[in-house]
This record gives structure tokens, sequence and C-alpha cells, in this order.
């Protein structure tokens, strides 16, 4: 058996290589003379094109994820002579000619012994912020490197993902913050009523970390183990953890019976775990089956004995979504007679729940939840789990999410610069040097061409010249992106 | 060795640690396998196999396990879950009896094979009964396979489509794996994703902007330069010159890439005026000095994909002529090009190659750019991509499962020992229970027990993934006809 030898390099992600390609050209396409590029980031504003019209506004953002970027890719060391030996090789081959900038690098590495000489101010993280405003803005700082700038425009833009992804989940817990409040009177359990299944379906490990942690921002129910990794290492919380889980079964763990022993396995899952909640997938054969005789019936008096701290969750996972909720819940009230709470909706008891963790997106989430209202179910009864749509099936399209160069100094002067493409005024970008304020009314603007008076600025400066000089801890992020009761 | 500080104990769903409690006792082997189902009404039909090694190598091989992970998972989970839950001591078997080496056997079909939905991919069993526990432990990870597979799946998918205009309006393919230029590296989720994401769309092209993808290809997959790219410029450096200076932006950057081809963003302000005033008067000696080898490529970057490109074209026609080709199309004179960047998916390249054949002009005119249609607007559920248990031995007796959800019979899984053959017609199908002759299987052996039996490079996969010949021919007649396999 041939074995061949692995011979991995140890992975070293901070290298001068996560630029773009035509980034590196561009030290060569500047006006000669410039001395600094100033450019800044923002969720665009888009005015709704008629023809689509978007369940979900999305007027506001999360801001969040710049931390994790600055400590992994940006701060202390990241050139050294290496790097750039390694750089000049790579882009050789890869222009196939030499345009690589070695001497602004080497000046680099010189000057400030490999540190970044850029500046980067930012709205404090978990900010809530409505589209069209600066989020955070970046400029060099020594007149050799004005190249620099845009050089780090690649990986400052991925910070769209975590704010989409913290966006997304804010949005939905608006809404079950809403259902629950009309049909509960309160929102007690709030933060576990949207669980993260999305690990395996994402594009990869780091993807994982980033995301799960930006869902976190908002809930504590977590399956998604990597996004406390990343809370841990770079934000950090009061608490020893920021998300929990419960036992669970999958399919594997059901099916491997086989076919005629599914009430075996449920049998003894559940007995397995007596004393913490416990969450069963019901549908891999027949989820009303399993739902009317097995748990209704042939188990019935394992799950009656079981506290309101223990509950049963059963957890459908196929068929559409709301119908499939709306029939479970219909099953189980026969079986397990419900009580009407304080405002009139029934709620199961305790000691049985429902989790619906497949095909839920922020619209179907609103169907779901709407659904069981009508149908007089209070969302005490439901929570959810969402995977692919909570992590995974989102662009740089959804908050328009951009980064665009607004003032350069040439020759000693500063001059405000603009895109404003003829064909598309949604793409046009904003002008000078930006600031962020708070009107009397308690309203974010942000202030163009130098106009604001930094002594309100609400951009705080977060790196300087290689060094993380403010940071936030998750709580302070949890903090800032709470929902107000106007929310909901 | 497989990245140190990473905790693959850490590196699974939540509940998978919970279920070596769930599983029926004397439970002594679990059997799973990978496969993109099939799925009614899905406009892929086939797919790419890509992008398991970079998972073996990465997390997968050789030692996985020690002491301090162990302790470190255990303190994690007991928060986690708020009991003790954690199954430390068949971890440390892991540890004692193997090193720490995983004792899972993957069985793979070759990367860079194309497949239709539903056939197995890849298999997965513990060999030692123990760690039975083991095989879907990893799920949460290789289930992660569903994003190299669609990149390099929807990336070829562009080719075909790319191929058939190209063959139908100039009569050959030529430049063909530089027609879809990667721009996805900002639109993705992470580093590590672009890195994949972008060796994934070059298993079927060659140029890229996503360096990442690059050096995943060469640490990976042994190829030391999968990709090409050329000068160009962006906004910023256009912009920073000032609203009146666009000419002197754009001069700059002819002058400072006087050899080899240059691609300069022209939509700053004024798309048709920069091409009509500026490339096409004001700068058209410039332009016209240079060669095909070292073509000016103008990028458009706003309004509708394809109207602008029309424009664009007609314009840049007028102001420099052109020629027609073999197959009576017409083309920019050679030091002249076009890359549309913006607004690219699969149906948009197909709408606009169309309706530029339809006015008369070659594929050869244009280049495209994609960024997130290539590297993010895809999910799981876009190739339908599942792992599931299909055989296990309780007792000594080995037992076919499956789940047939009534809710919805698309969702059922495959039962039993798993192979897959090429067919007395030369397809490929996937035969059940057991049932499949071991010398036709062609899964192959690529991880056990820690080490890795097979390496694939990135040559041998784009052998596997080129495209057949009739993906790509067309009809002799001048009308451009779609193939059964275009969206």
């Amino acid at each position: 058996l041939y074995v061949p030898t692995i011979v991995v390099k140890k992975e070293d992600n901070r290298h001068l290589l996560f630029a773009l390609s035509l980034q590196v050209t561009h030290y060569k396409q500047y006006p000669p003379n410039t001395s600094k590029v100033y450019s800044y980031f923002e969720c665009r504003e888009k005015r709704t094109d008629p023809s689509k019209s978007r369940k979900v506004k999305y007027d506001k953002t999360v801001f969040y994820g710049l931390q994790y970027i600055l400590n992994k890719y940006l701060k202390g060391k990241v050139v050294t002579p290496e790097k750039i030996q390694e750089a000049k090789e790579v882009y050789r081959e890869h222009f196939q000619d030499d345009v690589f900038n070695e001497k602004g690098w080497t000046y680099i590495l010189e000057k400030y012994n490999g540190h970044l000489p850029i500046e980067i101010k930012a709205v404090p993280e978990g900010s809530v912020i409505p589209r069209g405003n600066v989020l955070f803005t970046v400029e060099s700082t020594d007149p050799e490197c004005y190249w620099l700038t845009n050089w780090v425009e690649t990986i400052l833009v991925q910070i769209w993902y975590p704010i989409t992804v913290a966006t997304n989940s804010r949005e939905q817990k608006k809404i079950l913050a809403k259902y629950l409040m009309e049909t509960a009177g309160n929102l007690e359990g709030l933060a576990y009523k949207l669980h993260d299944f999305g690990y395996r379906g994402v594009s990869s490990q780091e993807t994982a970390g980033i995301g799960a942690s930006a869902h976190l921002v908002n809930f504590k129910g977590t399956d998604t183990v990597a996004g406390i990794g990343v809370i841990k290492k770079y934000y950090g919380t009061k608490d020893p953890v920021p998300g929990f889980s419960v036992p669970a079964a999958e399919h594997s763990t059901i099916t491997a019976w086989g076919k005629d022993h599914e009430k075996d396995a449920f049998e003894h899952i559940i007995k397995q775990f007596p004393n913490v909640p416990v969450s069963i997938v019901s549908d891999s054969y027949d989820i009303y089956n399993a739902c009317e005789k097995i748990w209704g019936e042939d188990l019935r008096s394992l799950i009656v004995a079981r506290s309101a701290d223990a509950p049963l969750v059963i957890r459908p996972d196929s068929g559409n979504p709301l119908d499939t909720v709306l029939k479970v819940l219909e099953i189980l009230g026969k079986k397990f007679p419900p009580l009407e709470n304080s405002k009139g909706y029934k709620v199961l008891p305790p000691y049985i729940r429902v989790i619906q963790g497949d095909g839920v997106d922020i619209n179907t989430l609103q169907e779901i939840v709407e659904g069981m209202k009508k149908h007089r179910w209070s969302i005490e009864n439901i929570a959810f789990g969402s995977g692919g749509a909570l992590l995974q099936k989102l662009t740089r399209d959804l908050l328009n999410c951009s980064f665009k160069c607004s003032y350069v100094v040439t020759n000693g002067l500063g001059v405000n610069v603009f895109k404003d493409p003829v064909a598309d005024p949604n793409k046009r970008s904003k002008k000078g040097r930006l600031s962020l304020h708070r009107t009397a009314s308690g309203n974010f603007v942000t202030l163009e061409e130098g106009k604001g008076d930094l002594g309100g600025d609400q951009l705080h400066t977060v790196f300087q010249n290689g060094k993380i000089v403010k940071t936030y801890t998750f709580d302070e992020v949890r903090d800032n992106a709470q929902l107000t009761e106007s929310d909901y | 060795m497989a990245a140190q500080e990473f905790n693959f104990l850490l590196a699974t769903d939540s509940y998978k640690i919970t279920h070596y409690k769930q599983y029926p006792p004397n439970i002594s082997n679990i059997y799973s396998y990978f496969e993109c189902r099939r799925k009614k009404g899905s406009q892929f039909s086939e797919v790419v196999f890509f992008g398991l090694q970079y998972l073996l190598k990465k997390y997968l091989l050789g030692q996985v396990v020690t002491e301090e992970k162990i302790q470190e998972a255990k303190v994690f989970y007991q928060m986690h879950f708020k009991q003790a839950v954690f199954d430390e001591e068949s971890w440390r078997k892991i540890l004692e009896k193997h090193d720490g080496r995983l004792p899972i056997r993957i069985k793979a079909i070759p990367e860079g094979t194309i497949i239709p939905r539903g056939n197995v991919l890849f298999t997965v069993e513990n060999t030692d009964p123990e760690f039975y526990w083991l095989t879907n432990y990893i799920e949460t990870m290789l289930l992660q396979m569903w994003y190299p597979i669609t990149v390099a799946t929807i990336s070829r998918e562009f080719k075909k489509i790319l191929a058939k205009h190209l063959k139908a309006t100039s009569g050959s393919l030529e430049g063909l794996d530089l027609k879809l230029h990667d721009f996805g590296y900002r639109g993705v989720s992470s580093q590590e994703s672009a890195a994949l994401g972008g060796a994934a769309h070059l298993v079927n092209f060659c140029s890229t902007d996503t360096v990442a993808g690059l050096l995943m290809a060469q640490r990976y997959y042994s190829c030391p330069m999968a990709g090409f790219s050329i000068p160009a410029a962006e906004h910023s450096t256009i912009i920073s010159w000032g609203r009146s200076r666009e000419k002197e932006a754009f001069e700059r950057v002819l002058e400072q890439f006087p050899s080899g081809p240059v691609s300069v963003v022209s939509d700053s302000y004024d798309i048709f005026n920069a091409c009509k005033n500026i490339w096409g008067d004001k700068l058209k000696e410039r332009v016209m000095e240079r060669s095909q080898d070292s073509c000016l490529v103008i990028r458009p970057d706003s309004g509708d994909p394809a109207e602008t490109l029309i424009e664009v074209i007609k314009i840049l026609e007028e102001c420099f002529g052109c020629s027609l080709n073999v197959m009576g199309y017409k083309v920019l004179p050679s030091y002249l090009r076009i890359i549309q960047g913006d607004g690219i998916d699969l149906s948009s390249v197909d709408e606009i190659l169309q309706k530029l054949a339809d006015e008369g002009w070659s594929a050869e005119n244009v280049v495209f750019g994609c960024g997130s249609a290539l590297l993010q607007k895809l999910n799981r559920d876009t190739l339908n991509c599942a792992f599931k248990c299909s055989y296990v031995e309780s007792n000594g007796k080995g037992m076919d499962v499956y789940k047939q959800p009534v809710t919805d019979p698309s969702k059922g899984s495959k039962r039993g020992r798993l192979s897959l053959r090429r067919n007395s017609d030369g397809f490929l199908e996937t035969i059940e229970k057991g049932a499949g002759k071991p010398e036709e299987d062609l899964l192959v052996t690529v991880f056990e027990n820690g080490s890795l039996v097979l390496d694939y490079s990135l040559e041998e996969i784009r052998k596997n993934a080129r495209l057949r010949d009739e993906e790509s021919l067309e009809p002799h007649d001048v009308e451009v006809v779609r193939i059964t396999e275009s969206p």
C-alpha cells in the first residue's frame, strides 16, 4: 500500500496574499504624488426595485466582526522577508510579469517592523445602525503607503458576512419576540427560540466559526461549536460559555435500530436523558404515526413523568414546514391536552414541546408563527432550528455592503472623490472624510466632506499602525444589539 | 499532519456528543455515505467531485487526538450542556490504542469525476468496533464537501455555456479556460471559503483574482500555479484622480502596463462617455498602439449587464471598427476586448452571449468575471448534498438501514453497503445492499486509519473534469441552438 509522504507547510493565513490579484497592481495606478487614500464601508441603501417586493426590509444593520478580522489578519507584524519573497514569487508566476510592489512592502517591514501603517475608525460592535451610514473608515498614515488602504479592502469587505448573519438573525428575533409577546404575554425563552443548525451547511470551518458567533449576538442556542471558540478567542464573555445545547437524536441514531424498532430507539434515548431537555427527530418513517402512536400512546407514560425542565422536544424534519407543524401540534394536542394561557392561547403540557428545524428561514419563520397564532397555539410550544438560511444563504448583496474610496491627498491637496455611474444611482458613493453623528431625535446621520464635528463622531479609532487600540467584549456587543420595545 | 491548534473534538454539531448513548447496544459498525440527491426539477443533473483531499489533509490526517484536546473538549462540553455528557473515555482509547489517529476508512470516487446526481460519492465506516460512533461524528465536517463540489459544478456549467457560444460564433474553443474570471474573494464568507471555492473554480478555468485559491491548489493539490490574472484598475484608482481627470487616470494605467493585457473599469461616472469620448477619441491612438498580447479590456460595472454590453460594443465598433471571423461573426480589433463582471450568473451569461450572437457578435469579444454567483450564492440545497447511515452491524449481524419519511420521499436514503460501477451502457450507477461486485467498484480507499492512501494532483483532476465533446459542439449551422444540458 503506497502511503505518500505528505508535507503540508504550517498554515499561516496571515500572508500578503489576501488581496485580490488586481489590487497588487494598484500602487502604480493612483495619481502621482498621492500621499493618502481614505476609504469607508457602508451597507448601502437601496431604493427598492418595484418589480421585486422584498418581504423583509433590513432597514438597520448590526455591526459585528471587525475585531475578529483585525486580530486574526491585520494586527502586529504581518510582513516578514519570507512573506515578501513568497508573494514576489507567486505574483510573478500569476501575472507572468514583475508587478508586485516589493519596494513598498520592504519599506513597511523596515520602517514599521512589519506593522501596517493604517488607521481604522469604526462604530462600536453590536451597534444597530440604519442603512446608508458609514460604519468604518480606513486611511493610510504614511505618505509612502497610500496604496495600503485599498490593499486591505478585500479582507475588510468580508465583514459583510458577520454583519449579515447578525442582522438577519436579529430580524428573526424581532419576529419571534412579537409573536411570543402576543401569544404568551412575555419574552421568556426568547434567547433559545432559534437554534443554530448550520455547521454542516456552511462553506468552511472558518465560516462556521464567524457565522455562529454572529448568531450568538442575538441568541444563546447553538450546535455550531466553532462559534463559541471564535467568541472566546476574539471577544470574551463574563460567562464561561456564550452558547448552549441539549442532547438530541439524529436520523442515524434512530434508523440504526431498524425500521421496526423506532419505538425501541425512542424509548432508549428518552431514558438516557431523564433530567434535561431531549430532542428526538421523529420523521424517519412517518412523523404523524410517531406522534400519534409511539409518543402519544406507547411511550406516553414516560413523557408525562418528565419535568418542565426536561421536556421531550419532538422534531419533525420534512414536509411543508407550516403544515407539518400545525398537524403535529394538532395530534399532540389530542394526546396531551393543552391548557389555555393568560392570553387565551393553547400551551401543551410543560413536559412536551416541538422544534422545527427544517426549511426555516426568515420568511417561513414568519409564516409558521403567524399560522400558529391563527390556530390559537402559543409560541411557547415551539422552538426553531435554522441551518443554511441562518449561516449560508446570504450574500453581500443582501445589505449592499460596499467599501469605497472617498478622499485622497495628492500634491498636498485633499480631494473629495466618489463614483456616480450614470446607469445606477444606487451605486453612488459618499464624498470626502466622513463622520457619524446622532441627531437630537436619536437618529443617525453621516456627514460627508469633512463637515462633521469630530467631537460628536460615533466612529472610534480601533486600529492604529498595527495595534488594536479599542476592543469590545461579547457582552458589550450583545448589549448594543439588544432589541428595544419598538422592535416588537 | 492535520492542523495543530484545531481541536477535532470540537469540530462537530453539539448533539453528536450525545449520540454514543443513543445507538442500539452492541453496535460495532456504522457505515455511512455521501450523495448529491436527485431532485425533480433541478437544473443540475451531474456534479463534479472535488475537495475531499483538502479536508483529509487539513483536518483528518495523522494524530488528531491529544490529551490537551480531550481536556479542552471535556471542560467545554460540561459548560455547553450544563452536564457531563462528553465521552472522554472513548476519545482516550483512541489516543492510547491508535496514537490519536482516526480508525476510519473513507472510500471515494476519484476527484474531478463527473457523476450523475443520486449516486454514492464517498463512504465512511469505522475500522475498530469500539469506535462505531466516530463515523457520524465526522458527518458535520465531511458534509461541508457540499461547497467545493457545488462551486466546481457551477463553474463547469458556466464552462459548458461559454464553450457552446464560443464554438458556435468562432469555430474554436481557444481561450475558453480564461473566459470566466473569479471575482469572488470579497463576497465570500471567509478566507478559508475563498481558498476552497477559488480552488474549485480552478478545476475548470485558469483565471482568477482569488489568490487564496492558488495557494490552496499549491498546498493541497500539488499545483505550483493554478491560475493567472492581469493588471486591472478598480474604482478607487480612477476616481482618486478626480472627476475631471478620468482620461488621465485611464492613460496612467495604459502607460504603467505597456506589455500584457490590462483591464480598466470605465463606469465611474458614465461608461458610454468613457467609451466614446475617452477610449474612442482622446486616447484612441494609445489604444490602437497596443497589440493582441497587450490588449485593453474595458470593464463596465453597472446598469443592465446585457444591454450595457451591447451598447458598449456598438460604440467601440463605431470608433475602432471590426472584422468578420471564419464563422461570419464580428470581432473587435485584437487590441480591444471587454470584460463584464457585474451581475453575472449562469442565466445572464447565456443571455448575454445569445444577445451578442443575435446582433452578429462573436463570443471572442467578451470575457466574464463572476463573484458571488460563483463562490457564495450557493448552499447545500443547490445539489441536495446529504450524508446518511445506510448499514450497521450489531451483535455480529449486519443490517441495511435507511430513512424514508412519508412527508418527503425525495429525502429517502440508500440502503446497505454501496458500490459504484459503470454499467454496460457506460453510465455510472450505485449498487445498494452490498450487491455490488468488488472488482467493479469505482470507489477507492483514500483514507484509512489516519493515513492518506491516494494523492490527486490538480492536473489529474482537471483532466477528469474536462468537457466532453458533446458539451461544446454545436451543429454547423449559424443559428445557435441550445443544447439540452444548458440551464
